[in-house]
């Protein structure tokens, strides 16, 4: 129903628009190539008097994503994908003396400071920026390497596993998730409710960053997998993680992948 | 592997561009440029390497001018690596383009063969493949697009078979103060289709003197809209913009994803932002955004400051400042970078970055000060060369030097 309704908005102002526009002056834009030389600050020569604003303003590195993404894009009037990727995909062909490096790859000015130690709060804070230019896959394959208790994150800093039986006990880490029902048959999280309480707030503002590291979820598996091994043992606790619209949208996640994300937590699906 | 491709690509390149230009009075453009790098890599230790950058265009290679051939790469060795001596992997590399443009077929299609960029509102990705525009068809123009998904990773590529991507878009065409786009991509991953998009974009500019504009991105898979911007950008002056934006973003991830499957808060920011050119001399900025990470106690304030100053024709002063708090950590700090034209030839800049930091409120804080000074000159019209020095001194690092020379060749 969703789709059918995002479509015929779409649909809807396309038609609006194109309604709208054809009372204006109809004409194909101009072609910017012979123009590539020069200083940003005379495009208002021209664009002032015509009411179109020049879009290479300060706001640029922000807003250029609408620009590049329209299909008659004409930024290959004066650029060549170079420009695009050089930000994009770390190239450093046309590096300016400001422009800074990690490792060979080549950063945009967004990357400030020392940036492998200020990035945790910026993706903390603005994930969705990382993604632009970066696949997760980017992310885990160093941080796949990286020691996660010297992680700065509630969730993070005191685990089920640091957990003492009691005060001479041996840690909950000497136990398997299916050992978990031998001593608390009623569930498990009520004892564990602040632990559990962060990790599932942190997990669902800022989902990325957990599989930056945890790039396979195996981690989260143990509490969220309804799988048992072939002796009938529970291997994860059942924690349901599914969204609320999740009865809408499950058989979308299964035919398109094949199931492959089933049935890392299910038996059956 | 990663080497042995890209030699053979460049070489079938350069090969297939010799041939030609015995045809036709070929017009072949671009940059090499060599570069040697040091830093310190954060498992390894101190890490020199040697890289090859090199941009190529032909362009006039047919009768009619309308055939030209792009390329872009780099191939790179590591010339010491810590103390991993043991490790033969030392080369890398990533071809990021390489592809032929056939344009104005009859007038009205541009075809593009080969590794290039794609992008469209649904989604955007580096595809080994084809791309069509269909034009000049009436108001509406359209864009077809597929090939291989190339995904990058730190040391080459991390794709796997049956990584692919496709994407169809449709535009308004001829239209001189609107755009509007409606697009859908689908990207597979080992076969089993990982994502499901469309995308839409508009921009309107009306009254001389505003701009609206918007993009939404809908995820087909999870039913819901992974991005959703709306904006206003309102000039009363030529020389002062003030930007609104409401935007919101609900994260998906590939249906192949454990992660997919589980529920996530929706962010949500606001945006308000002014620019003001006062003179050729100066120009300032500032902007506030809030940030909601979809919980009563997850939002966040950003103020951001900043300004360029040129006191002479030579010299540019660039300075920026911001402050966060608030959900995930605070930040308070910026950068001062400038730029000075000795003479025609040379160029000497230099820049500070001095950030103070807590990333929660259990932690303490910290500082980063990075600083760097450079240098760059022209030898002739085809040929410079720069170096630049860099120090970085932060909780990890008491000194961590890095820099690069590089010298560029332009043919």
């Amino acid at each position: 129903m969703k789709k059918i309704s995002f479509i015929f908005l779409l649909l809807s102002l396309l038609t609006a628009l194109s309604v709208i526009s054809i009372t204006q002056a109809i004409a194909d834009k101009e072609n910017h190539k012979d123009y590539g030389a020069m200083k940003i600050s005379e495009c208002n020569d021209c664009h002032k008097a015509q009411g179109i604003t020049p879009n290479h303003d300060a706001t640029w590195l922000r807003s250029h994503r609408l620009l590049a993404e329209r299909g008659a894009s004409n930024c290959n009037e004066c650029h060549a994908q170079a420009f695009c990727l050089d930000c994009h995909t770390g190239g450093g062909i046309d590096a300016q003396l400001s422009t800074r490096n990690y490792r060979r790859d080549y950063m945009p000015r967004s990357h400030r400071s020392d940036f492998l130690e200020i990035h945790p709060l910026r993706a903390k804070t603005s994930p969705q920026s990382c993604n632009r230019c970066h696949d997760e896959r980017y992310c885990t394959s160093c941080h796949s390497r990286f020691q996660g208790s010297d992680l700065q994150f509630n969730s993070h800093r005191r685990q089920a596993r640091d957990i003492p039986l009691s005060s001479v006990g041996p840690n909950h880490a000497n136990f398997t998730p299916a050992d978990c029902r031998n001593c608390h048959p009623n569930g498990l999280l009520p004892s564990h409710n602040i632990w559990a309480s962060d990790h599932a707030s942190e997990a669902r503002r800022n989902l990325r960053s957990c599989q930056t590291c945890h790039a396979e979820g195996d981690v989260c598996m143990k509490c969220h997998s309804a799988k048992k091994d072939v002796s009938g043992n529970r291997l994860g606790l059942q924690v349901n993680p599914h969204p609320r619209d999740w009865g809408t949208i499950k058989e979308n996640l299964k035919s398109k992948s094949g199931g492959r994300s089933c049935v890392q937590c299910h038996d059956t699906f | 592997m990663v080497m042995k491709t890209l030699q053979r690509v460049l070489c079938l390149l350069v090969i297939s561009l010799l041939f030609v230009a015995n045809s036709w009075a070929v017009e072949i453009r671009g940059r090499s440029s060599t570069q040697f790098l040091w830093f310190d890599d954060f498992y390894n230790g101190r890490q020199t390497e040697l890289t090859q950058y090199l941009r190529v265009a032909a362009t006039g290679i047919d009768a009619a001018g309308k055939f030209s051939l792009y390329g872009y790469g780099r191939a790179g060795a590591t010339l010491q690596n810590g103390d991993d001596i043991y490790n033969d992997d030392r080369t890398n590399g990533r071809l990021y383009y390489l592809y032929g443009d056939y344009r104005d077929i009859g007038g009205k299609v541009d075809i593009k063969v080969g590794r290039q960029f794609a992008n469209l509102s649904a989604d955007s990705s580096i595809i080994d493949g084809a791309s069509f525009d269909v034009k000049n068809v009436g108001p509406v123009g359209f864009t077809f697009l597929g090939g291989r998904n190339v995904i990058f990773g730190l040391n080459g590529e991390m794709g796997h078979t049956g990584d692919y991507a496709a994407g169809v878009a449709m535009y308004l065409q001829g239209f001189q103060t609107t755009d509007l786009d409606i697009s859908w991509f689908r990207k597979w991953d080992q076969y089993d289709v990982a994502r499901d998009m469309l995308g839409a974009s508009f921009k309107q500019y009306i009254f001389n003197t505003v701009k609206l504009y918007g993009n939404a991105r809908y995820d087909m898979v999870s039913e819901v809209f992974n991005d959703l911007l709306g904006g206003i950008k309102v000039f009363p002056l030529a020389n002062l913009s003030l930007t609104g934006e409401y935007y919101q973003n609900y994260p998906t991830f590939d249906t192949t994803s454990i992660y997919s499957v589980f529920a996530v808060n929706r962010y949500k920011e606001v945006v308000a932002r002014a620019d003001y050119t006062l003179n050729e001399n100066l120009a300032v900025n500032v902007g506030y955004t809030r940030q909601d990470f979809g919980d009563d106690d997850s939002r966040g304030d950003v103020y951001i400051l900043g300004c360029t100053l040129r006191p002479l024709a030579t010299l540019t002063i660039d300075l920026n400042y911001d402050r966060r708090s608030g959900y995930g950590g605070d930040l308070n700090g910026g950068a001062l970078d400038v730029a000075y034209d000795a003479t025609k030839e040379l160029r000497l800049a230099a820049g500070l970055a001095y950030d103070v930091y807590q990333r929660d409120n259990m932690t303490g804080e910290e500082t980063a000060k990075n600083g760097w000074l450079g240098a760059k000159y022209k030898l002739n019209n085809s040929m410079s060369a720069s170096l630049r020095v860099e120090d970085s001194v932060d909780k990890s690092d008491e000194n961590n030097w890095q820099g690069r020379f590089v010298f560029d060749y332009d043919f």
